[in-house]
């Protein structure tokens, strides 16, 4: 009879505690969606401001070389160092897309094991549980 | 308010699940309890860890990537 007791209480605990990770487990699936579009929408971002720095230093050092005379080569470093940190945004902006459609597949799966095989299993465990007690109101 | 990583959460998650496994273990030592482990808790273990893992990965990259384009 002590025997049937602590193998019923360490099932509900087990039970409880695979019910817990499967919440858990959907909230951190779904932050990790997050990060991936919270990081996509910061390089956006940044692309965008550095585009626009871009687009201005042209200008500025379009319009610098229209004069005469002028040492357009501040202007002319300005564009340059514009261009590579777009280039280095873009890359990242790449580096990410690859990453994060790597990672599309195993998240895929975890979440199919959340929503169908992790429930199956709680469902299994307290079948078991249900003959336990059942077991154990007629002994 | 602290920010935590995703995937640091979901191991804590696992570690405790992990630990409600092993109190249970030790009185439940049957047929049942083999299948059970061969049906859904090794997968679960494994699918889990795969998956935490990549996460980790993946976020350490985004970290990466948004500090190397903070100029």
């Amino acid at each position: 009879m002590t025997k049937i007791h602590a193998d019923i209480d360490a099932l509900k605990g087990l039970h409880e505690a695979m019910v817990r990770f499967r919440h858990v487990q959907r909230s951190v699936a779904e932050r990790g969606n997050d990060e991936i579009e919270l990081t996509r929408a910061a390089l956006t971002a940044k692309a965008g401001h550095w585009q626009a720095r871009l687009e201005q230093s042209q200008a500025e050092f379009d319009a610098c070389r229209a004069g005469p005379g002028a040492d357009c080569s501040g202007y002319a470093r300005a564009v340059e160092q514009a261009g590579e940190q777009l280039e280095h945004i873009r890359g990242w902006q790449q580096r990410v897309d690859e990453a994060a459609g790597e990672f599309r597949g195993t998240a895929g799966a975890f979440w199919d094991l959340l929503q169908n095989d992790l429930p199956r299993a709680e469902s299994h465990l307290l079948a078991l549980i249900a003959d336990l007690e059942a077991a154990r109101r007629a002994s | 308010m602290i920010h935590t990583r995703p995937d640091r959460d979901g191991q804590e998650q696992l570690g405790l699940l992990g630990a409600a496994w092993e109190e249970a273990v030790p009185y439940w030592q049957d047929e049942v309890a083999r299948q059970f482990d061969t049906g859904h808790w090794t997968p679960l273990v494994q699918r889990s860890t795969t998956y935490l893992e990549a996460l980790g990965a993946l976020v350490d990259l985004l970290e990466t990537a948004d500090r190397d384009t903070d100029f």
